[in-house]
């Protein structure tokens, strides 16, 4: 994706001030460029989970930024990410969004490449002398790490480990897989993927906006009841808060302004809840778990890419400049399938093109892009809730559920991703 | 086989229903349907696909079609405000009895959006469509209504329109 040419160097520490950024940082694609290479190349991205690929030989394909990968679970048990391109002359190995393979054999001149991406065979070796077949299995993701079952890989050899990039976020996964009984999560509905014409950004920064709730969905909540509800009206009454992570992590936090079990869900009762809750007292006693189904799964942003999305998981995936895709799936309770059920009739009521609250959401960003061509007024303020931002007793900054301080999380991060050698 | 009278009937509710869809006629479209209506746009188009373990784009009874129509009916539902400029070709109509005495019709269809609502884009939807009939009190309504696009796995736009 880098251009020939280099960039003039971009001054990010002029664009991203500490309560405004510039508009040029959603439209300029030398930017998008710097973007693909610093966050997506270098860092640490979200790449699939675990039940995705539960036998040896499945894989999923995805794109690391704009470079494709295949995921796979090795003979082995191991899951590795391969770069989609063939070592020969580039063409893409695998076309198929998921499957089943013993080999990935190229369609151009049918080199072959097992599932631990080693080079099989070359048709006609008597054109080569010598030929290394050692030296030609396709490139792989150098490093693979994941978190209870959450796949993330880097392309670069380098760099902190993911332990280190998720930091104390980890939480916000156990807060979300300790709803399980059996303490997992299973992604095995499929995804949806919604287009949206907007920069990537407009996504973490949207799906961690506590803001924008009773405006953009306005329609939504003047015709049905949902767990949102009190999120809006009255700025005093409003209980939830928004809380910076560190390393461009963030999170709403709705669960200061629940008063009883599963509010999260918009309430639950019946047989299969009563043994859910059992099996959750069981393991965690009964003050802990009474916590868990009172506070629900978390709604965070992993930085760059990753959503803990209360009961759904998404993945924001840049496509260029002005336009990302936003891929959805339920966040299935491994254990619980009555309550799988529901999660799936609730992530196609929440989220996707045709759901009740994304497309709002995805109209609007995409207007916001419209606007942000403007050059008369080139900046976005992000100063709201400075007045009363607190930082708590482990060091995380809290605000009022309609503050910036999530904005301004992703972006402090973004400056420092974006500046250091 | 259908008798002539019949299949016109079926012709004529087909057309009818995609033109206040196009049209954004709410309230009228939803009188179309039975009381357990189910509307359903899988997220695949594998044949296989099982809307109880599988992602659906649109998976909708009879109170979920209910609130689909009155977030229309808002005036604040900004993915449809305003609505949608549409007009869609439906073809290759063709329609067998089921062992209940209600009609399965199966179609083609080709819709050209307007998505006004941001960057005034024309988009494209083709699919098939699978519609199940049924007699009330002498009136065809629908009880079923699936629609397959030929890429319902690709990154979508917007769907927030009647399909
Ligand atoms: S490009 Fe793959 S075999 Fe030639
Ligand atoms: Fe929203």
């Amino acid at each position: 994706m880098s251009s020939l040419s280099p960039a003039p160097s971009i001054d990010y520490k002029a664009l991203v001030q500490d309560d405004r950024i510039h508009a040029s940082l959603y439209t300029d694609p030398r930017i998008f460029d710097d973007e693909m290479e610093r966050i997506f190349r270098r860092g640490w991205v979200f790449v699939g989970h675990d039940s995705e690929i539960p036998g040896a030989g499945d894989f999923v394909t995805r794109r690391i930024g704009t470079e494709p990968v295949i995921m796979v679970r090795g003979t082995d048990g191991a899951v590795a990410v391969f770069v989609n391109r063939c070592m020969h002359r580039g063409t893409m190995v695998c076309p198929a969004d998921r499957g089943h393979a013993r080999t990935f054999t190229c369609p151009y001149h049918g080199w072959t490449y097992d599932v631990s991406g080693a080079l099989l065979g070359v048709p006609y070796p008597g054109g080569y002398t010598a030929f290394d077949k050692s030296t030609h299995g396709l490139a792989r993701a150098p490093r693979v790490s994941s978190y209870r079952g959450f796949v993330f890989a880097s392309l670069s050899p380098t760099g902190i480990p993911l332990s280190e990039h998720l930091g104390s976020a980890t939480k916000l996964f156990d807060r979300s897989c300790d709803l399980s009984p059996a303490g997992a999560v299973e992604l095995t509905a499929g995804w949806v993927k919604h287009h949206c014409a907007a920069n990537w950004k407009a996504l973490p920064e949207n799906d961690s906006d506590g803001y924008h709730l009773g405006f953009v969905h306005r329609a939504l909540f003047s015709t049905v009841r949902t767990q949102y509800q009190r999120v809006v009206g009255e700025e005093k009454a409003i209980k939830a808060v928004v809380r910076d992570w560190g390393n461009g992590h963030m999170e709403i936090d709705w669960s200061p302004g629940y008063q009883g079990p599963f509010e999260w869900l918009g309430g639950a009762s019946g047989s299969a809840v009563t043994e859910f809750v059992a099996a959750l007292e069981r393991r965690d006693g009964t003050d802990l778990a009474r916590r868990r189904i009172l506070e629900g799964p978390a709604h965070a942003l992993i930085f760059p890419n990753l959503f803990l999305g209360e009961t759904n998981i998404a993945i924001v995936e840049p496509l260029g400049v002005e336009e990302c895709v936003h891929w959805h799936t339920p966040m299935f309770l491994k254990g619980v399938p009555e309550f799988n059920s529901r999660l799936l009739r609730m992530a196609e009521a929440g989220m996707g093109p045709a759901s009740f609250l994304m497309p709002e959401d995805l109209t609007v960003a995409a207007r916001n892009q419209l606007g942000l061509h403007a050059r008369t007024v080139a900046w976005l303020e992000l100063g709201r809730g400075l007045n009363r931002e607190r930082v708590d007793a482990e060091g995380r900054t809290v605000s009022h559920v309609t503050d910036e301080t999530t904005n301004r999380a992703l972006w402090r991060h973004y400056r420092t991703v974006m500046t250091e050698a | 086989m259908l008798s002539d009278t019949e299949y016109r009937a079926v012709v004529e509710f087909v057309y009818r229903e995609a033109r206040l869809a196009d049209e954004a006629r709410y309230a009228e479209w939803l009188a179309l349907w039975t009381d357990d209506g189910v509307y359903w746009m899988p997220a695949t188009t594998d044949p296989g696909a099982d809307p109880d373990k599988h992602i659906s784009h649109i998976y909708d009874n009879r109170g979920r079609l209910e609130t689909r129509i009155k977030l229309l009916q808002t005036g604040y539902r900004y993915s449809q405000e305003p609505a949608s400029l549409m007009r869609r070709l439906v073809s290759n109509i063709e329609a067998a009895p089921a062992d209940n005495g209600e009609l399965v019709v199966e179609s083609n269809f080709a819709l050209a959006e307007l998505a006004i609502q941001a960057k005034r884009e024309m988009h494209w939807w083709v699919g098939r469509t699978t519609h199940r009939l049924r007699r009330v009190g002498g009136e065809l309504k629908m009880c079923r209504k699936k629609v397959v696009l030929v890429n319902a796995a690709e990154p979508l736009p917007n769907l927030a329109f009647l399909i």
